[in-house]
């Protein structure tokens, strides 16, 4: 898991976030799981999440504040996928 | 509730890829009204929803379920609820429960505002004057809890009984199903019962295994809408808290 400042845009925060699945399949079901519900629109902040081999990265974008309130909730989110596919996959 | 409807959506979400089986998102109200209909065997009723978050008169026409009037403001249980926070009555099992029991022991009526207005009631103010009310009539002895659990009781469910029944009026309708937390009450089933008697209507009902929110209900409505034929995609899935009783297309009803 890596955070890091990125290239593109003005003086906003921005982050990406690799994380490592055991195949691909998990993978796009923890990103189908976790793409539907938005960001709070009152906004500040934009996620994209994508599937690429075996790995679910996401990146985010703006001020810290709402990028850690945000990067939170997205790994709780995680969380639940991942005790769900142990649970009942 | 942002919380607690996003953590059930991953999970179904999560379930549905897992096992290769359909998810289907379920309006909370039409839960409670499938769910009722499926107890009671109510065919066409016009429904009173009440509950801690929602108190709405419905019935159905033309592939809707329509509200018909509505709170402008709290709804009813939030109403007893914080009433029971204020002369702090117990919170087990309910507090709706335990006003219902001491209202059956109240002996003198306080007057309190009766704000029906048009097909829509209110409820914020008449929270405001009993809590004043009761801060005052207590400490001065003028009247007992019990009075104030009965006096507001018979208030609120007036107003419900009476938005209830120009509803009927107005469809025509000769059943009324009751749903909702509230809808346990057995005082508010009384009191409807004798207008549904006065019209020649049938009143449904059911206790609080089946009131009271549960899983059983989502999974009605949602197998009633997947015999239709709707599943929904898991793009479309996203979780709202606004998500009015009218919204849904009733796909499984003429």
């Amino acid at each position: 898991m890596a955070a890091n400042g990125e290239e593109n845009s003005e003086p906003g925060k921005l982050g990406s976030l690799d994380v490592p699945f055991p195949s691909p399949r998990e993978a796009t079901i923890a990103l189908s799981s976790l793409s539907p519900d938005r960001e709070p629109r009152r906004g500040g902040i934009s996620k994209h999440l994508s599937v690429s081999g075996s790995t679910l990265s996401r990146w985010s974008a703006d001020e810290a504040r709402i990028l850690r309130v945000s990067v939170c909730s997205f790994l709780d989110h995680l969380q639940l996928v991942v005790e769900t596919m142990e649970k009942f996959g | 509730m942002g919380a607690p409807l996003v953590t059930v959506a991953i999970v179904a979400r999560t379930v549905a890829q897992l096992w290769g089986k359909p998810l289907l998102g379920v309006n909370h109200c039409i839960g409670h009204i499938e769910m009722g209909r499926l107890i009671t065997k109510a065919n066409n009723p016009t429904v009173l929803y009440v509950s801690g978050g929602n108190t709405q008169v419905i019935a159905y026409s033309q592939r809707r379920y329509r509200i018909f009037g509505e709170t402008i403001d709290i709804a009813v249980g939030n109403c007893l609820d914080r009433f029971a926070r204020v002369i702090k009555i117990s919170n087990d099992p309910s507090p709706g429960y335990n006003i219902e029991q001491l209202a059956k022991r109240g002996k003198r009526y306080v007057e309190l505002p009766y704000t029906v207005k048009g097909m829509d009631v209110s409820f914020s103010g008449i929270l405001s004057y009993i809590e004043e009310a009761a801060n005052k009539m207590l400490s001065a002895d003028q009247c007992t809890p019990e009075d104030l659990c009965f006096s507001l009781q018979e208030t609120v469910f007036a107003m419900l009984v009476e938005i209830t029944e120009r509803a009927m009026a107005h469809c025509g309708s000769q059943e009324v199903l009751i749903v909702g937390g509230v809808g346990c009450n057995l005082r508010l089933q009384e009191m409807m019962g004798v207008m549904c008697q006065e019209r020649g209507a049938k009143l449904f009902a059911t206790n609080e295994r089946f009131c009271i929110d549960n899983g059983a209900m989502i999974a009605q409505a949602g197998w009633e809408m997947f015999r239709s034929g709707q599943v929904t995609q898991l793009e479309d899935s996203w979780i709202t808290q606004r998500y009015r009783t009218d919204e849904v297309e009733v796909t499984w009803r003429d």
